[in-house]
């Protein structure tokens, strides 16, 4: 078979043309929230969340509610009422609107993991880059961690409600005071694993300094493994502040907390079951969706997901 | 090394050792390993995989650190412990391009904050403005268009990431390059590309170049002199010519037998020739690094040393009366 030139004809090969490249700018929070919203229960979950932690911050500022005061105590026929229009969760053994204290012992419970999870995170993450790229303070710091790991959490929270008497303060200072070890820890594993990879030996070529190295080349690494870890965190805040609550070790008779109104209603849980189930309820709500949300946006913020 | 007395030493090593320690074993990498580079050339160090070659490059970049002997840049002691502005001053002037171009840039930076890295570091622009417009033209010396800046790594193809990791290189106008295999992860369609980059740096900023290597066609189309490792040590050092019409140590040899030839009746014949130490007469005194010719060194001992001559003056012979 022959082939005729004339249906041939020569391409012109433009070779600035080749390096242009022909994809959508990539940016990579865009993508993030891309990936996010692609997920509809994901988008579902997180409205959810969203109204719950707003409804739980918003609603005791209108009433008000205080666990030290009970305008009707005295006054037995408002005493264990069944859920109606005007007590939606019906009232407690005080007479007192479950309703109203429930969403103050969720404000309470939230406030403080969120505190706390802050607190850790700040602390950990600051310091376990620093631990995880010098050899030096690996040293002190491996010694440092199997001491304060091995103080027993429950001993410590008693001692510290013994000296400084029930409160915020000393809950969250118990919550903070060896945890942040932990996050430290596992910042610095992960630090660890992509400390001497190629593009860091690059950028000590570079003569990037280390804090440079670790907020340009390794955090940005691990902020889909740190969300991971917020949404782990945040709910088993509020989980151990219930457990502590529910032991006598919380916030005290001063502030309401859903730990505190779980053992408090515990007693009812034969004749007026709704009285505990609904604090549990709430708490498993907020909890699971917070995890939940969490877990997605760590998937979206791995940009492997991003195609 | 008495031909080049003319010529500037820039890099020079003096009785390198390099070990790794684990578990209380000892591994030499690098053993006595000797040898100079001039300003202006290209210098290559060839050897198999675990032979050393990246070993001795990341010694010069100090990320390795020495367990005896030297290493002098420009006069001036640059390994073990050295002053902060001395460091600073070699960081700048000795820079590295990496093997792997996809492992070696920060896959969560824009090419903008790659390339101006090393600007950040020495605070080498005036403004934003002069800043941008060194990465412009950094970006546009490797031929890559200005328009790439924001965009990330994973977009680009393995040629464009290593012409990336060059620009982010030349920027400092630095005056030794580290090239550890710069092309072994490439593309065979873009090597060429790579290298003739490299070679126009060379020619346009009289850069010199330390080329690490284990692919002889390559390296001899780039470099100048020649240096052959073998398990941590330099057995033979050369012109690129001298070593491919001379070869003298046997391990040179092997190596070179293991170019294939793009023939297939030769390549059919070929004789290849593996390197055993063990099945070599080791005898006599410790063998060390000689010159044979002038620029020619080769590692040996008194008695190989006069096998060596005797072949050589062989090999020159049968060179003469092929010329005529």
């Amino acid at each position: 078979m022959t082939t005729r030139d004339d249906l041939f004809e020569f391409a012109e090969f433009d070779e600035t043309e080749s390096e242009h490249i022909a994809a959508p700018r990539y940016s990579y929070w865009k993508s993030v929230w891309k990936t996010f919203i692609r997920n509809k229960f994901t988008v579902f979950t997180a409205i959810l969340l969203i109204a719950l932690v707003a409804f739980a911050m918003i609603q005791p500022m209108i009433s008000g509610y205080d666990p030290m005061v009970a305008p009707n105590i005295n006054n037995s026929s408002m005493r264990f009422l069944s859920p109606s229009k005007e007590f939606i969760f019906g009232t407690d053994n005080v007479c007192n609107s479950v309703f109203d204290a429930v969403w103050s012992g969720a404000r309470n419970s939230l406030f403080i993991a969120f505190i706390c999870t802050f607190i850790n995170m700040v602390i950990g993450i600051a310091l376990g880059a620093v631990w995880g790229f010098s050899k030096r303070l690996d040293r002190i710091m491996i010694e440092v961690y199997n001491v304060l790991s091995n103080i027993p959490f429950l001993l410590l929270a008693m001692i510290l409600q013994y000296i400084m008497g029930a409160g915020f303060k000393s809950l969250i200072i118990a919550m903070c005071c060896t945890d942040w070890i932990f996050v430290a820890y596992f910042i610095r594993t992960h630090v660890m694993i992509i400390r001497d990879r190629e593009y860091n030996l690059a950028s000590k070529c570079l003569g990037t300094k280390t804090w440079t190295m670790i907020t340009k080349n390794i955090l940005p690494y691990l902020i889909s493994v740190i969300m991971t870890y917020v949404s782990r965190t945040i709910p088993a805040y509020i989980s151990y502040e219930v457990f502590l609550s529910y032991m006598g070790l919380g916030l005290g008779a001063k502030n309401a907390s859903l730990g505190k109104l779980i053992s408090q209603y515990t007693s009812y849980m034969n004749s007026y079951p709704h009285l505990f189930w609904i604090p549990v309820l709430i708490l498993a709500t907020i909890s699971i969706s917070l995890y939940i949300v969490g877990q997605r946006l760590s998937d979206a913020a791995d940009p492997r997901t991003h195609m | 090394m008495s031909n080049s007395s003319n010529k500037e030493v820039l890099l020079s090593l003096k009785g390198v050792d390099i070990s790794f320690a684990k578990d209380g074993k000892k591994f030499r990498a690098v053993k006595n390993a000797n040898f100079d580079i001039y300003r202006g050339e290209t210098f290559s160090l060839v050897g198999e995989s675990g032979s050393g070659k990246t070993t001795i490059g990341r010694a010069i970049m100090r990320i390795n650190p020495l367990s005896a002997g030297e290493i002098i840049f420009k006069g001036k002691r640059i390994s073990g412990k050295i002053s902060k502005e001395e460091d600073m001053d070699v960081i700048r002037s000795i820079q590295m391009i990496f093997q792997d171009p996809a492992a070696s840039l920060n896959e969560r930076a824009t090419i903008e904050y790659c390339v101006s890295e090393g600007l950040y570091n020495f605070h080498l622009y005036k403004d934003e403005e002069d800043r941008i417009a060194k990465v412009d033209a950094a970006l546009e010396s490797v031929g890559l268009l200005p328009e790439h800046k924001s965009r990330y790594p994973h977009e680009f193809s393995g040629g464009q990431r290593q012409r990336v990791g060059i620009a982010r290189a030349m920027i400092m106008e630095p005056e030794l390059i580290v090239a550890d295999e710069p092309i072994s992860a490439l593309d065979v369609s873009i090597r060429a590309q790579v290298l003739n980059l490299m070679n126009k740096f060379k020619e346009e900023k009289g850069l010199t170049y330390l080329f690490i290597a284990h692919d002889l066609s390559v390296v001899r189309f780039i470099s100048d002199r020649i240096a052959v490792i073998h398990l941590g040590r330099i057995v033979e050092i050369a012109e690129t010519e001298d070593l491919f019409k001379y070869p003298l140590h046997p391990y040179t040899i092997s190596l070179l037998s293991a170019v294939p030839m793009p023939d297939p009746i030769i390549e059919k014949q070929k004789d290849l020739v593996v390197y055993d130490e063990s099945k070599r007469d080791l005898s006599g005194p410790k063998p060390i690094l000689q010159e044979i010719r002038p620029g020619h060194f080769v590692f040996a001992n008194d008695r190989e040393m006069a096998e060596y001559e005797v072949k050589l003056q062989q090999m020159e012979k049968e060179r003469a009366e092929l010329d005529k």
